[in-house]
């Protein structure tokens, strides 16, 4: 049978985030508005998402006037993130 | 970037993509740490050296204390611009480079306790020690970003401070010119790496 692909990943922005989270120590807000091509608001959107859900940790740390969001993978996160590959997987060797 | 996911494929396509990008994580000007102070350290060993030949005072070599101070601004400099990204192999590179500030500082502190036990301070030690400390972290980082020039430039400084060891373990007085080889090692092993880094970074970017 086909496990269910979680559907907080299964979206492009969110799936981006993650994918780059998981190859990194952490990265900050302007780094993956960057790397994922998209505007402030979706990114920030997805990331209070992903926040909520336990997947990633979002620091906001202050340096002089400004405010810095540092993204971070939780346990939680890597452990969907895996469950999701291993989910992929199963889809990509039916199609096969 | 769109919210909706049509297939798998696109799915592993995403990863891969973001994964790849965030790999080759390569900034401009990431030889500049080794650029501060291998520029500072070969200029700091010329003026010493100077100093201490023209007075012939050897107080001046009071003046590797700077080295404590510049540690300091570096260290608040690299504070104010925090990098958009941390990746594993950086956040390694700068835990190995805290061990190696951390023996030097020890060194420093247990040669200043044995100097006030013993009446007397020997504070010439620091520069064979710094030399290998300095050498093996750079060697270390050069075999972690994959940098030949950086694993083997360091030999120079062993060399150096091999010998200096040598002459100090058969009380052999400390040489003057002790700081000039200092002052050259840092070129080879520092400010030689440095600009290799950052020609392949712009080069790259």
């Amino acid at each position: 049978m086909l496990k269910e692909l979680d559907p907080l990943l299964h979206s492009q922005l969110r799936l981006a985030i993650v994918s780059i989270l998981m190859s990194v120590d952490e990265a900050d807000f302007v780094y993956l508005r960057e790397k994922t091509n998209s505007t402030a608001g979706n990114l920030s959107v997805q990331i209070d998402k992903l926040t909520t859900a336990g997947y990633i940790e979002a620091n906001r740390i202050l340096e002089g006037k400004k405010t810095r969001t540092l993204c971070k993978m939780t346990d939680i996160g890597r452990k969907a993130f895996e469950e999701y590959i291993e989910a992929l997987k199963s889809y990509l060797v039916i199609k096969k | 970037m769109e919210d909706k996911i049509t297939s798998e494929k696109e799915s592993l396509e995403i990863i891969s993509k973001m994964i790849q990008s965030s790999k080759n994580n390569i900034q401009v000007g990431r030889g500049n740490f080794f650029l501060y102070y291998g520029y500072f350290t070969a200029i700091l060993s010329v003026i010493i050296y100077t100093l201490v030949v023209l007075t012939q005072n050897d107080m001046w070599s009071w003046g590797w204390m700077l080295m404590f101070v510049f540690q300091f601004l570096v260290s608040y400099k690299r504070r104010q611009n925090k990098p958009t990204v941390v990746t594993y192999t950086d956040k390694v590179i700068k835990q190995i480079w805290m061990v190696f500030g951390f023996m030097f500082s020890l060194t420093f502190i247990i040669i200043a306790i044995l100097g006030e036990i013993y009446g007397h301070y020997k504070l010439s030690l620091m520069m064979p020690l710094s030399l290998l400390y300095c050498g093996l972290g750079i060697s270390i980082h050069g075999i972690i970003i994959r940098e030949r020039w950086m694993i083997f430039s360091p030999l120079v400084a062993f060399i150096v401070a091999f010998y200096m060891l040598m002459m100090l373990a058969i009380n052999q007085p400390v040489r003057i010119e002790w700081y000039l080889y200092l002052g050259f090692s840092f070129v080879v092993m520092q400010i030689i790496p440095g600009h290799i880094l950052n020609r392949k970074a712009k080069r790259q970017c």
